[in-house]
This record gives C-alpha cells, sequence and structure tokens, in this order.
C-alpha cells in the first residue's frame, strides 16, 4: 500500500476489479512478448524467402500476429472495465458522501465544482489502474527492443541509445509553445460566451425587437480576432510537428546505416536489417508513451481532489425514532455564527407551543432564515440545542425528519421527474400521499389551476413546467403541505405571489392546518397579524415575542413592515 | 425530449427551454458539419496538396531501403548502401516539410469552420427564443460553446491524423505495387476488405459512443440538480433517495463505457485483416517468386517495409483515431445540429395577401417610419421621443391553451385598444398574463379567434414594421456587456446623444448613467454590478428612445420600488402612444385608463373603479392591497 494517502485513493479504485486488471496485465505481457518476437519471425521468413527456404517461418508470423492482435482486443476490453468500475466506484462514493454532508460542510463546494469533480476529477483518478499498465507494457517493449537490437548485433543496440537522445534533443529545442496566442484565444472565446449568454437572458427582448440578426452580430464581433488567434496557435504548432516528425526517420537512418555495414561484412543477414527497422519503431514506443506521464501526474492531483471532498465528516445523526408529541419546539441558548466567525442568532431561547403559528419578523439581516434552518434542523447551531416534542433534533433519525418537519422557502428547488413526483418528493415509497393527497396540498398551495392548464396535469413533465418565482413558490409550499408532518417551517415563501393570492395563501396556512405548529418568516403585516405569537427578530437577538397587537404599539417593530 | 429516462429536477431559478433538444435527424448533423466547410474549398485544396508531399516518404521509403541493400549492402558496396539510406532520411525530411505546410494551412480550414458554426450556433439559440416557456440556462449555452470547441479541435485533430494516416497507407500501398507488381493481389483484397469491415463497424460505434455521452450528460445533470437542491432535499428528508437517483446515473454511465469497449474492441479485427495478412501472405508467397527469380531480395525488404511501416501501423492508428475522435465528432455535431440555424434568418417576413401591403404597414409608411421625404425634399428623421402613431389594434374571440387537454389561458377574449391607450392587465400570478401579451404582439401563433393589428392579422403584418412598432419589456431586463450607448440605442439604432439621455432622464434613470460614466460609460457582461432594479431602469429608457408606438411593459418595473415604478409609467404616458401595463401592483392598474382583468374563467375590461363594483375578485385584490401597504403615516411616524 503507498504512504500517500491520495496514492492510496488510486491503488484502492485500480483494484476495483482485480480479475480485469489480472487480465489486463495477462494480455499485455502476451502482447509484448507476441510485439517483439514478430520482427525477428518476419527477419526469419525474409532470410528463408531469399535463400528459398520453406515457408514455415512465414507462419509463424502470422500466428505471433494473431496472438498480438487478439491480446490488444482483449486488453481494450479488459481496460474499459477496469476504468469504468473504478471511475463508478469512486463517483457513487462521492456521491454519497456528499448528499450525508452538513448542511454547513456542503456549502463550502460550489455544486459546479462538485460536478465537475464527479464528472471530470472521478474519469481521472478512475482510469489510474489501466494507465499504469499501459506505461509498464510500452516501458518493456522499449527495453526489449533494445534487448533484441543488442542479440542482432551489439552496435545496433549502441548507436540506437545514442541517437535517441541526440534525436530528441534536435526535436525539442523548439518545444516552447507561443502562449500569446493560447491566452488571446482562451480570453476571446470566453468573451464570446458571455456575450451569447448576455443575449440568451435577454432573448426575450430580442424575440419581441425582431433583432435576432443584429444581435448575433453583436455577439460574434470577437469572432475574427479569435480566428486569428486560432491560426496563430496552428503555425505555431506546425513548427512542432516538423521537428517532430524527424525523430523516427534520424534514429532509423542510424540504425539502419550500421545494421547496412553489418550485412556488408557478413555478421548479419539481410533479415536482421528487416528485425532492426522493426525494433527500432518498437524501442521508440516508450517515447510515444511520454505524454501518458501527464496523465498519471493528472490522476494524483484529482485523487487529491477528491479526498478534500471525502475528507470533509458527514452528518453523525442520531438514531432515534420520533417521539410522541404534537409538535412543541424548544429553543435553548442556540447561537450561529456565519463563515467569518461574526454572530447570526446569539443565545436565542423560545418555546413554540404545539400547534401554534409563529410569525417570524425583523430586518433583512436580523436571522430570520437562519432561525427557521435552525427550527427545521437544517442547520446546526454552534451553541444550544433545538428539541422537538422533548428530543433535540441532532439525535433524530436523518430520514424521519422529513416526517416530522417539512419545510418551504423563498426560491425552492423542485425536484422530481413529473409535477406529482416533485409535490411528492423525499416521500418513501409506504408514505407517499395518495394523488388526492397530492390534489388537495396543490389547491392550498393555490397552485391547483397552474397544474390544470398544464398539458398533462399532474403528469406533466417539470421540464415542460413554465415557472414564475411565485408558481414555484407555490409549487414548493405544496410539497411541504402535502407530507403531513408535525410542523411547518415557511422562510419567506410566499414573497413572490400576488396579494391576492398571498391572501388566499395566508388564510390556508393560518385557518385551514389545524394542529400543525407553524413558523413562518414573513415581510408582510398581514400574515404577522394573522399568527398567535410574533418573533421579532433584531440582530441576531430576539426584540420581542409576543402577538402582534402588543408589539404594534412599538415604532420600531412597525418601521419593519415599511415599504421599500 | 422524451425517453432519456429521469431527470431528477430543476432549480426554479435556472430552468431550460422546453423543446429544446428535439433528436436530430442524423441529416441535420452532416448538413451542418457541410454547410459549415463549404467556404474552404481553396484551403482544402491547398492541404491536399501538401499531402502528397508529405506522403513521399511513404511511397518511396521501402523503394529506398531494398535499393539499399540490393545494390549496397547485399552487394557489398557499403558506401552506395549508405548513399541510398541518406536519401531515405532526405525524403523523411522533404515529408516533414509538406507535414509542417500541412499544420500551418489547417488554420485556414479549421477556423473558419468554427466561425460558421458558432454562428449558426448563436443564431440558432437567439431564433429559437423562448417558446414562449423558459430562458435556457447558463450551462446550456456554456455546454454548447464546449461543442463548438469540441468540433474544432476533432476536426484538426482528424486532419493531422486520419489525413496523414490515410496519406501514408496510400503511399505505402502505391510504392508496394510500383516495387513488386506480383504482390499487388495479396495486399490489396485483405486491405479494401478490412476497410469495408471497418465501415460497417462505424453505426453501432456511433450509436454507443453517443450513448456514452448521454449518460455522461445525464449524470452530470443529475448530480448538478440535487447539489444545487442540496437544502431542499434535506428539507425534503430525500438524501438517501437523492444520492440513490445519481448512483442509477453512474451505473448506466458504466454500463455504457462498457457497451462501447466492446464494440471498439471489435476494430482489432480489422487490423489483423488489413495490417497482418496481407504481411504473412506475402512471406508465405515470396520464396516461390524469389526462386522463380521473379524478385529480388531488395524487393522483398521494400514490400515488407511497406507492409510492417507503412500499412499497418497507419491502419492500426486511423482505427483508433476514427473510431473515437471521428464517432466524437459525429454525436457532437449531432448535438450542435439541434440548436443549429446555418443562415441568416428573414426577419422582413412578407405579408401574405393584399391586405398586409396596404392598411398596417401602408400606413406606416405614411408615418415615416425610417426617415421619409419631407415637404422640401430632405430627409426627416423621427425624433426618437416622438413616437410613431401607434397602431390599433383588436382582439376578437381569442382562446388559447397549452396542450389539448390544458384549460384554456384565455377563453373568448375581445379587446380594443385605440390608438394612445393606457391599458393595465391583472390578475392573480400564473394566470397568462405574458400569454396574453405574447399573442397580442404576434409572438405566439393564435390557436383560435383572431388579433388584428392596423386592421390585418398580426401574423400576416409586416414582420419588420410590426417589430418596431410594438415593444415589450420583459421582466427580465436585457443588458449587455458594451457601452452604455449601445445599450440604449437597442432598438433605435443611430439615435442622437441629447434623445438618448432625454429619455434616460424621463425615466428616472440618470443617476445610474452618471455612476456608470454617461453613454460612454461601459456595462459588464450579465449588467455586472446593477441591480435588477437598475437593469431594469435601462430597459425601461431604452424603449422610451425608440420609435415603437405600442408599448408593453410586462412586469417590466417589478424590481423598482413603487415611486421608481411609477416615475417609469408616467414617463411613457407623456411619450405618447398606446402604453400597456402587466401590472406587478395594484398601483399600477389604478393609473390605468382602463384595467383587464384576468381570472381565470373569463376577461372582465373596465375602469379600475367599475371593475371594483363589478368583480369580486378585482375587489379583492384592491382590499389585499389596501391592507398592505400601510399608510405612510402610521408607519413613518
Amino acid at each position: 500500500m503507498p504512504a500517500n494517502r491520495a496514492d492510496r485513493l488510486l491503488w484502492r479504485t485500480a483494484c476495483r476489479s482485480p480479475g480485469w486488471l489480472v487480465s489486463l496485465g495477462g494480455v499485455s505481457v502476451v502482447g509484448a512478448v507476441a510485439a517483439l518476437l514478430l520482427p525477428d519471425a518476419v527477419a526469419r521468413a525474409v532470410d528463408a524467402a531469399l535463400a528459398v527456404g520453406d515457408a514455415a517461418a512465414a507462419w509463424s508470423t502470422l500466428v505471433l500476429a494473431v496472438l498480438l492482435v487478439a491480446a490488444d482486443g482483449v486488453g481494450e476490453l479488459a481496460q474499459a472495465h477496469c476504468a469504468a468500475s473504478g471511475t463508478a466506484w469512486l463517483r457513487r462514493r462521492l456521491t454519497r458522501h456528499l448528499m450525508a454532508l452538513e448542511m454547513r460542510e456542503h456549502r463550502r463546494f460550489a455544486p459546479g465544482d462538485m460536478v465537475s469533480r464527479l464528472s471530470g476529477d472521478a474519469a481521472e483518478a478512475g482510469g489510474v489502474g489501466p494507465l499504469c499498465v499501459q506505461l509498464l507494457t510500452a516501458l518493456v517493449v522499449s527495453l526489449g527492443a533494445v534487448v533484441a537490437l543488442a542479440l542482432l548485433d551489439w552496435w545496433l543496440a549502441v548507436v540506437f541509445l545514442v541517437s535517441v537522445p541526440v534525436a530528441l534533443r534536435l526535436a525539442g529545442t523548439h518545444l516552447r509553445r507561443t502562449n500569446d496566442d493560447v491566452a488571446a484565444y482562451q480570453r476571446l472565446s470566453g468573451e464570446l460566451s458571455a456575450r451569447l449568454l448576455d443575449a440568451v437572458r435577454g432573448v426575450r427582448t430580442i424575440e419581441a425587437a425582431g433583432a435576432v440578426e443584429r444581435e448575433v452580430g453583436r455577439v460574434l464581433r470577437p469572432l475574427p480576432a479569435l480566428a486569428e488567434a486560432g491560426r496563430g496557435m496552428w503555425r505555431s504548432q506546425a513548427v512542432l510537428v516538423w521537428r517532430a516528425g524527424l525523430l523516427l526517420p534520424a534514429v532509423e537512418v542510424a540504425v539502419l546505416t550500421t545494421a547496412g555495414m553489418g550485412v556488408s561484412s557478413g555478421r548479419m543477414s539481410v533479415g536482421d536489417l528487416v528485425a532492426a527497422a522493426g525494433y527500432v519503431a518498437l524501442g521508440m514506443t516508450a517515447i510515444r508513451y511520454g505524454p501518458h506521464l501527464t496523465r498519471l501526474a493528472r490522476a494524483r492531483a484529482a485523487a487529491a481532489r477528491l479526498l478534500a471532498v471525502l475528507d470533509v465528516p458527514t452528518r453523525a445523526g442520531g438514531g432515534r425514532p420520533a417521539p410522541p408529541g404534537a409538535g412543541r419546539i424548544v429553543l435553548c441558548g442556540v447561537s450561529v455564527h456565519g463563515e467569518r466567525g461574526e454572530p447570526l442568532l446569539s443565545s436565542v431561547d423560545l418555546v413554540v407551543p404545539e400547534g401554534a403559528m409563529v410569525a417570524v419578523v425583523g430586518r433583512s439581516g436580523s436571522g430570520k432564515s437562519t432561525l427557521a434552518a435552525v427550527v427545521a434542523g437544517l442547520l446546526e447551531p454552534d451553541r444550544g440545542q433545538v428539541l422537538l416534542d422533548g428530543v433535540p433534533l441532532r439525535d433524530l433519525r436523518s430520514d424521519g425528519m422529513g416526517a416530522l418537519v417539512a419545510c418551504a422557502f423563498e426560491r425552492p428547488t423542485l425536484l422530481g421527474a413529473t409535477v406529482a413526483d416533485a409535490i411528492a418528493y423525499g416521500c418513501d415509497v409506504s408514505s407517499r400521499p395518495s394523488p388526492e393527497a397530492l390534489r388537495s396540498a396543490a389547491a392550498a398551495a393555490q397552485v391547483d389551476d397552474v397544474i390544470a392548464r398544464l398539458p398533462r396535469g399532474m403528469d406533466t413533465p417539470m421540464d415542460a413546467v413554465p415557472l414564475s418565482g411565485g408558481e414555484a413558490q407555490r409549487f414548493g409550499l405544496a410539497r411541504a403541505l402535502a407530507r403531513e408532518a408535525r410542523v411547518l417551517v415557511l422562510d419567506d415563501a410566499m414573497s413572490s405571489v400576488d396579494a391576492a393570492t398571498e391572501a388566499r395563501l395566508t388564510h390556508a396556512v393560518t385557518s385551514s392546518l389545524p394542529g400543525r405548529t407553524r413558523v413562518v418568516v414573513t415581510h408582510r403585516l398581514t400574515t404577522a397579524a394573522r399568527a398567535d405569537l410574533v418573533l421579532w427578530l433584531d440582530g441576531g437577538r430576539v426584540r420581542g415575542y409576543a402577538p402582534h397587537h402588543d408589539l404594534w404599539c412599538e415604532p420600531d417593530y412597525r418601521s419593519v413592515f415599511a415599504v421599500p | 425530449m422524451t425517453g432519456r429516462g429521469l431527470r431528477v429536477g430543476r432549480s426554479s431559478r435556472s430552468s431550460r427551454v422546453v423543446p429544446w433538444r428535439r433528436p436530430a435527424a442524423p441529416g441535420g448533423a452532416w448538413r451542418l458539419y457541410r454547410h459549415a466547410l463549404s467556404g474552404c474549398r481553396r484551403p482544402v485544396l491547398v492541404l491536399a496538396a501538401w499531402s502528397l508531399v508529405e506522403g513521399v516518404p511513404g511511397a518511396l521509403s521501402g523503394h529506398l531501403l531494398g535499393l539499399a541493400v540490393d545494390r549496397g549492402f547485399a552487394a557489398g558496396r557499403t558506401g552506395e548502401g549508405v548513399f541510398w539510406l541518406a536519401l531515405f532520411g532526405a525524403v523523411a525530411v522533404l515529408g516533414a516539410l509538406g507535414a509542417r505546410r500541412v499544420f500551418a494551412g489547417l488554420g485556414d480550414v479549421v477556423e473558419p469552420l468554427r466561425d460558421a458554426l458558432v454562428t449558426a450556433v448563436t443564431r440558432g439559440v437567439l431564433v429559437r427564443g423562448t417558446g414562449g416557456g423558459r430562458l435556457p440556462e447558463g450551462a446550456v449555452v456554456a455546454r454548447l460553446t464546449r461543442h463548438v470547441e469540441v468540433v474544432r479541435d476533432v476536426t484538426g485533430g482528424l486532419l493531422v491524423q486520419a489525413r496523414s494516416l490515410v496519406v501514408t497507407a496510400v503511399a505505402a500501398v502505391v510504392g508496394l505495387v510500383v516495387v513488386a507488381r506480383e504482390l499487388a493481389w495479396f495486399v490489396v483484397p485483405p486491405l479494401v476488405f478490412a476497410i469495408g469491415l471497418f465501415v460497417a463497424l462505424l453505426p453501432s460505434l456511433v450509436r454507443r459512443q453517443q450513448e456514452v455521452v448521454f449518460a455522461d450528460e445525464r449524470a452530470a445533470e443529475a448530480a448538478a440538480t440535487v447539489l444545487t437542491g442540496f437544502r431542499d432535499v434535506v428539507a425534503c428528508g430525500a438524501r438517501q433517495q437523492a444520492a440513490g437517483q445519481v448512483v442509477a446515473e453512474v451505473d448506466a454511465q458504466e454500463r455504457t463505457a462498457v457497451r462501447l469497449a466492446s464494440a471498439s474492441a471489435l476494430r482489432e479485427v480489422v487490423v489483423a485483416v488489413g495490417g497482418y495478412l496481407p504481411l504473412a501472405l506475402v512471406l508465405v508467397v515470396a520464396p516461390g517468386l524469389v526462386a522463380a527469380g521473379r524478385m529480388s531480395a531488395g524487393a522483398v525488404v521494400a514490400a515488407v517495409a511497406y507492409l510492417t511501416t507503412g500499412v499497418q501501423p497507419a491502419l492500426r492508428s486511423l482505427v483508433q483515431v476514427v473510431g473515437s475522435a471521428a464517432v466524437r465528432l459525429v454525436v457532437t455535431t449531432r448535438r450542435l445540429a439541434e440548436v443549429s440555424v446555418p443562415k441568416p434568418v428573414a426577419e422582413t417576413r412578407e405579408p401574405s395577401g393584399i391586405s398586409g401591403a396596404s392598411g398596417f404597414s401602408a400606413s406606416f409608411r405614411a408615418s415615416g417610419i425610417s426617415g421619409t421625404s419631407g415637404p422640401c425634399g430632405a430627409v426627416v428623421v423621427q425624433p426618437p421621443s416622438s413616437p410613431l402613431s401607434p397602431p390599433e389594434v383588436s382582439v376578437r374571440g381569442l382562446t388559447f391553451r397549452w396542450g389539448p387537454r390544458a384549460e384554456p389561458v384565455i377563453r373568448d377574449l375581445d379587446l380594443d385598444l385605440p390608438p394612445g391607450e393606457h391599458l393595465a392587465l391583472v390578475g392573480p400570478s400564473g394566470i397568462g398574463k405574458s400569454t396574453v401579451v405574447r399573442l397580442l404582439t404576434g409572438l405566439l401563433p393564435v390557436e383560435r379567434g383572431e388579433v388584428l393589428v392596423g386592421g390585418v392579422r398580426v401574423d400576416q403584418v409586416d414582420q419588420r414594421a410590426l417589430r418596431r412598432a410594438v415593444a415589450l419589456i420583459p421582466q427580465e431586463a436585457y443588458v449587455f456587456g458594451g457601452t452604455v450607448r449601445e445599450n440604449l440605442a437597442l432598438l433605435a439604432p443611430g439615435t442622437d446623444d441629447a434623445s438618448l439621455l432625454r429619455s434616460v432622464a424621463e425615466v428616472g434613470a440618470q443617476s445610474i448613467v452618471d455612476r456608470l460614466g454617461g453613454l460612454d460609460g461601459s456595462l459588464d457582461h450579465g449588467g455586472g454590478t446593477l441591480s435588477a432594479g437598475e437593469r431594469q431602469l435601462l430597459a425601461a429608457a431604452r424603449v422610451h428612445a425608440s420609435a415603437a408606438g405600442l408599448v408593453i411593459l410586462d412586469e417590466a418595473t417589478s424590481h423598482l420600488d413603487p415611486r421608481a415604478e411609477e416615475r417609469v409609467e408616467e414617463a411613457f404616458v407623456r411619450r405618447g402612444g398606446t402604453l400597456v401595463v402587466v401590472a406587478h401592483r395594484l398601483s399600477s392598474a389604478m393609473r390605468a385608463r382602463r384595467v383587464l382583468l384576468l381570472d381565470g374563467d373569463g376577461a372582465l375590461v373596465g375602469r379600475h373603479d367599475e371593475l371594483r363594483a363589478r368583480s369580486s375578485l378585482y375587489a379583492h385584490l384592491v382590499d389585499a392591497w389596501h391592507t398592505d401597504v400601510p399608510a405612510p403615516g402610521m408607519v413613518r411616524s
């Protein structure tokens, strides 16, 4: 086992399908041996032909060729199996790990970055086993070719070993790229994407103005400069190519001249000369695989990037089942810090009686959403604890939480393939709401009329549902209402709907959900007025916790609801 | 796209256009690619010419090696052998020189190809528009740009590698046939057979490669969805479900990769038949030919050299390169063809029918849409702040639904918009206000009933005139990277600075423009540091400066505070012309002359106070509005 942790991960990845890895090794050995024997067999066949010998040597060529081809074919299959299973293992592991993270830890990674680790880095690291086999095989073949040359005539090996570095030097002197064109190309192509994205965001305006061609012209303005930079890149590559193209012939001429002299002096046969030509090509195999060494370096870097995620501890998660109760929430000395240590909530003590509706109000930045997240169990407080019916939230089984606390957000992400799936998302098969329950949740969330206008109603794929912000909010609300949870947490979940709809929603939330404890973050006066209690937050502290009309006499409280 | 399996979900903010991923006909990809290459016939010929030079060593090397043996080394004349080998080296230099020229010329083929593809994709994305649905998300755009780069790189790679391999193989075969004609029968038929076999294998390779691409995309999409919506996943207690969905896609991905490999492994048969079989056959028959005196030692060496250093490695690499790169090219080009529009779109749709030529568009010409001759023969440029005479719009029996089973969004709507009208559209969110606006402006085809603009059916009106006469400002303002002037003059290019600044001042965007550094100030992509409200103000100033006679604000002031919103609306009232406001706040309706109320079952038109008396929904809306707007004195005491 390697000492480095990233290497250890790579080692375990490579060992995911040991059977295929071993067969890959096996066929690689067979292939390498066949490849090394082939030039000699050809040489013997040539000699036999010139000496008017028999054709047996020719048949051994064919046998070796078949062996070589078969080994390559099986090798390709084994390689794909190894790489695919290693990659998939890493991806599964990473996915499960990411899904088990604490919210707070999860936020440290941008989704795009995670996706690139899942798709790019996992693939890079997953193919490490076959890559190592390939590199080893190439090395063995090259060394074997040098030995074979030496066996033909030791001068051949000497000339080969001397001429390769000279030729490499000749080819490599101009390996510096002209980086200016590359940088310009990248910059301009980024500029082009940014312009296209601008236009895509404004596509409604462009469509309405009938200005497609004009805007196409605007987006494409950097195109000529981009093409010029591209041409520059090709030109500088041309210089590289021409040098690299001389590498093999230079070595070939050197070795074949030596072999030819051997033929002249009678030390070697004509067949040996043919064999020498074959071994020169084989000897260069390792050089052709040189670039693959950077792939190995990339695989190690990728493994390190995967480890950076896998090292983050996952949510501990208690194992306690749901306690009996009706949704009484108690917060004891709850404090939450932000990323830079700034306090978001400072020792909040609170009791929400079962079945009560509490409106959470305050200016932006006063900690309303943080409080909602803490109550919903989405955020573990840094200090203090949250009790639901007497049991700390952190001790509850994480997948049972969905049945106890339901949340709706200002900007919900709707997951699930169809409308029905999106509303029932997260409910396991046994507790999935009936179609009627889904419909009544949709009706309560005032989204049933939107669903009725969809081409296939509840079965419409979510892809095909055009959603405004307000509609998405109401779908999110329906999702929260569909699960009959004890506690309902609404984090500004009705802000984007018009006043009349909001009035109906507030009515649904305040009066038609008897028995459920509701914590509602809101900016609206009407919602606060209808709540049993108002929790007024200011700078992460509780400024007041009383019915709306008791607080209304305070000018500071009234200013919370000011029209911006 | 149907049949593409599970989509796990989607963020409400970033959303995609519905009818996007139509499976393209395979011919579409080929047509697109051919169109993109159509401009580079000459560079391709130049490339072919240098390829011939590049192929010289392939054709001569075996022969030169044979001569070195026959006349030199085997005959005991070392000097002559070395001479022929030196020539062998010189020919290799010539070939490398050819390769260099080929590379230098690649830019002339590959870069125009990329230009044409970028153009086609950009146009395709913009033409397709929203389809009335949601906006395509940034990731889709990013993927398209990446696809174009893939096509460029792969085309370049193919031109470099595959072309050179073909040249090498052909040159070697030609060289071999010239040196030893008798051997042609043992070399050419297996080679032809092998190539035929490979061509037969290609479709299944393409199919499986495509499966791999799709599986990769689906897995990435599934992961992106649950990772973006992680908070919702946790809140729904769906950690396991979400992980399970991604893992299912990962498993599918693994299966497709293995399936592709088993198809690829068959390519080795091609190498065996085309590369090694001729070699073995030549070696079997050579003794007989040498004995009969029909072949020299040098010819045998030459033939073996052509086969082992020319044909066999070239075929092997060709099969590898074409089997992966070309297949990737096909798959990627197909994806691009789904969204591309190669040829410019005709935005000036000719009016079909005689009525179109008269009526509306004729009245437009009379009103001087683009600077007509004045009484003294001088060109009169339309002052942008005084809009064109607005067209009269009337709607009769308009009905629209999104699908045959869906409830209609709008049913039997009758509406008249006389010139100078100020109408507010009011209704609960999601009721279809934007749909009505799109129907009115001809952006969405009318299903039943008719929309007449200037007495002509909206689909028969001259489109260019229509788009100039009508300006629609959507909720998401279009602000692009460029100068403030470019942004403001989008709808009326060439408008003078004074008019632009007048419009800026009218809508209340003065402080923003000042902060940006005046008209010459520049804006970052996506509006950069501007807030959503500031972007909306710029969009309003732009339309204010245009010549449109009918202006529609589709929640275009939603991010402004009520006072700023009022200022914008008043600026458009002062500007003249017809104004339609899709109301975000009820205050917009109170300012309008008439109100169109949509409530799902039908539509009502009337003055604010009339509707309040006639419609309980409207009264309800008004009440809800009033209770939520505390009287200023009460709050700011």
